[in-house]
């Protein structure tokens, strides 16, 4: 079996790596932004929460989380499915690491521009969407990336909950073929090239929405 | 309440096991979180070589290191090497594959606190006589690292957290104890929240060590990215 | 009947007066510029015009209505007052035409033609119909300044509040900022101006009202407070800009 047959065999779980990654990658933007806009427009009393949720989910483990979701959640009765079990875990983690980068983004928003569209009468609300939100989200834009590269290397544990990804994929072929330095080091090569893809995408989307004069730090 | 009973007993009778796996998960912690920095300050120290094939090299290994997912990383070393027939333990597969693994990261933080200095200190310092590998040791080192105080202490809790998926190539540690506790009672929802907790606990403890590090280093006129 | 009329405003920090009873009237079509030393209270004031600042005591009355009493619609009156800061505070992230339109839009509920066509001509009456599509970034001190002022235009204010217009700018761009509200002036936009800078205060042919410990001390115009004011201390104060202009 030749290198290049290792890659095609491979290539079978690159859909379910990149349906894993962009699944937890868009809960990680759901949440993250839900946390970050309820700090800021919603009620005060809710704070000490969503910092608890902050907290909780960036300390405990990718894999403890997983297997709480996907083998603990079932022994109270509720089953989950493999991709959900990921969504829950990597994504609601992902959600507490993005919620962090946009604090610190929306703490790059000049004050005075906040000041100048309540002068002009308007609304909370308005203030949020129309200014806090477009320039916060430019200024978080390297820290997204970041977190989404790493959504992408973290998503092989997909194949502890049976999700025929890449890695899975290499563990099948590794036991039938026993020649796991070839397999292993073509899976490296596949996640290493995907990574270098998925950068290129996101720099152009970063490329798109740059806008002169807003420089995330 | 009959079944919380039974958690509690096997609990008990299985501690030793379970905090034998505590002080693994922290030894491999400790470890990689030592050879880890060692590593990234040794490519650190690459990347400003004058030579361009030697620092293009180094760019590769972070580029590299930290483009690829350490699982697969550490599945290439306990699946591959054997068929070179090397059988290195899980502990030093683990180790080893961490310490790659990390170091690149830590070298990666360290290029970014290089890249905010103020260069004409360097220079000052090379004016003066320094050797480069005197600038290096005494001026460029000590205020990178201060800066980074806080990239590479998340990178401790990150080893942490990360050192549970040694499991997954048989390294017997906390992770691994939690679930054979589980899988003798089937209480598994307990048995991870158990697992959650020790870790949430063990995160905060690093928390805390690391601000007060960061109090110590401070220097003042010096601002961490 | 002037179309603001302040009466003994007071404004109070923790006990200390910043407003000590300020009397003010402001005509339709008027340029009132008020000087003073730092910390005399010309910011206060006009923060609590567009009650971004809330007075203590006192009253003001935009068009013979009470804005200081509870129960005002605080935003519509921020509407009809245009506020241009002191560091501009254009939207970092929209270009000048979106800057000027973002208001007519989202608090005026035109649609986008129509706000289209209103901002260009505000920004053409100030010079600044060659940048709609730049950046804040990408345009001078003295043309955020005008990009300010043509999004505060734009929405019909009542009056139009100037926030030390041209601390931020050099010497030039000061000159600049001077005659485009000489400009705005001769269309009888009713403007209030607060500036410690006394170049700019002398290029202004309206009355100057000179604030102090949070009282007006003195009203007139550059020659009368210069010349014949009673107070001899107002009179150094405007005689020692005469000699440095």
């Amino acid at each position: 079996m030749s290198f290049l047959e290792i890659l095609a065999a491979l290539g079978r779980g690159v859909g379910n790596t990149a349906l894993v990654t962009l699944a937890c990658a868009t809960t990680g933007m759901a949440v993250g932004l839900a946390i970050a806009s309820l700090r800021r427009t919603g009620p005060r009393a809710l704070t000490p929460l969503l910092d608890a949720y902050v907290y909780v989910f960036r300390g405990v483990p990718l894999l403890v989380l997983l297997f709480l979701v996907y083998f603990g959640l079932p022994s109270l009765g509720l089953k989950v499915p493999p991709l959900l079990a990921m969504v829950l875990s990597l994504g609601l983690i992902a959600g507490a690491y993005l919620a962090e980068v946009f604090r610190g983004a929306l703490d790059l928003v000049d004050p005075s521009e906040i000041l100048a569209a309540k002068a002009m009468g308007m609304r909370p609300i308005q203030i949020f969407t129309l200014l806090e939100l477009p320039q916060m989200l430019r200024f978080a834009l390297p820290g997204i990336i970041n977190e989404f590269t790493t959504i992408l290397k973290y998503s092989p544990f997909a194949y502890t909950v049976g999700i025929p990804e890449i890695t899975k994929e290499a563990m099948t072929l590794a036991a039938t073929t026993l020649r796991g330095l070839e397999i292993y080091l073509a899976v490296g090569v596949l996640y290493f090239a995907l990574y270098r893809l998925f950068l290129l995408g996101l720099h152009r989307v970063e490329r798109h929405f740059r806008i002169p004069g807003i420089v995330p730090p | 309440m009959s079944n919380w009973g039974s958690f509690q007993r096997d609990l008990l009778e299985q501690m030793p096991l379970i905090l034998d796996g505590l002080v693994r998960t922290l030894q491999l912690t400790a470890v990689i979180s030592v050879t880890g920095l060692l590593m990234g300050v040794l490519v650190f120290y690459l990347t400003l070589s004058p030579q361009a094939a030697v620092k293009r090299l180094t760019q590769a290994y972070i580029s590299f290191f930290v483009g690829m997912p350490l699982i697969v990383l550490l599945f290439l070393m306990y699946y591959g090497l054997p068929q070179w027939g090397l059988r290195p333990s899980p502990f030093v597969v683990a180790a080893v594959g961490f310490t790659l693994n990390v170091g690149a990261y830590n070298a990666a933080y360290l290029t970014t606190a290089y890249n905010g200095l103020d260069h004409s200190e360097l220079e000052a310092a090379r004016a003066q006589g320094f050797s480069p590998h005197q600038v290096f040791r005494f001026i460029t080192l000590p205020q990178v690292l201060r800066l980074s105080v806080p990239a590479l202490t998340n990178q401790v809790i990150g080893n942490l957290k990360d050192s549970s998926v040694a499991f997954l190539i048989q390294y017997t540690e906390l992770f691994a104890r939690i679930q054979e506790l589980a899988s003798t009672n089937f209480q598994f929802f307990k048995a991870y929240c158990l697992a959650a907790l020790v870790y949430l606990a063990l995160v905060s403890v690093i928390v805390l060590a690391a601000r007060a590090l960061e109090r110590r280093v401070a220097m003042p006129g010096l601002r961490s990215a | 009947m002037a179309l603001i009329e302040i009466r003994d405003l007071v404004k109070e920090y923790d006990g200390r007066q910043v407003l000590a009873g300020v009397n003010l009237d402001l005509c339709e079509g008027d340029l009132k510029v008020v000087m003073g030393p730092s910390g005399c209270g010309k910011t206060t004031l006009l923060r609590c015009l567009n009650r971004l600042v809330d007075p203590t005591s006192g009253s003001i009355r935009v068009r013979g209505e009470e804005v200081t009493r509870p129960g005002v619609d605080v935003r519509a009156l921020r509407q009809s007052i245009g506020f241009v800061f002191q560091q501009f505070a254009l939207y970092r992230h929209l270009t000048v035409l979106d800057n000027v339109t973002l208001g007519l839009r989202k608090l005026r509920g035109m649609g986008p033609a129509q706000a289209h066509e209103k901002a260009a001509y505000e920004l053409s009456r100030l010079d600044m119909a060659a940048h709609h599509d730049k950046y804040p970034a990408q345009i001078s001190g003295g043309q955020k300044q005008r990009v300010a002022s043509a999004r505060a235009l734009a929405m019909d204010p009542t009056v139009i509040v100037f926030d030390e217009p041209t601390s931020a700018l050099d010497p030039i761009m000061s000159r600049e900022v001077a005659s485009m509200i000489e400009r705005l002036n001769a269309d009888r936009v009713t403007m209030l101006c607060v500036t410690h800078d006394l170049q700019l205060a002398r290029h202004l042919p309206d009355r100057i009202v000179y604030l102090e410990q949070g009282r007006v001390r003195a009203e007139g115009s550059f020659a009368d407070l210069a010349q014949d004011c009673p107070d001899a201390q107002v009179r150094t104060f405007f005689q020692h800009a005469g000699a440095t202009a």
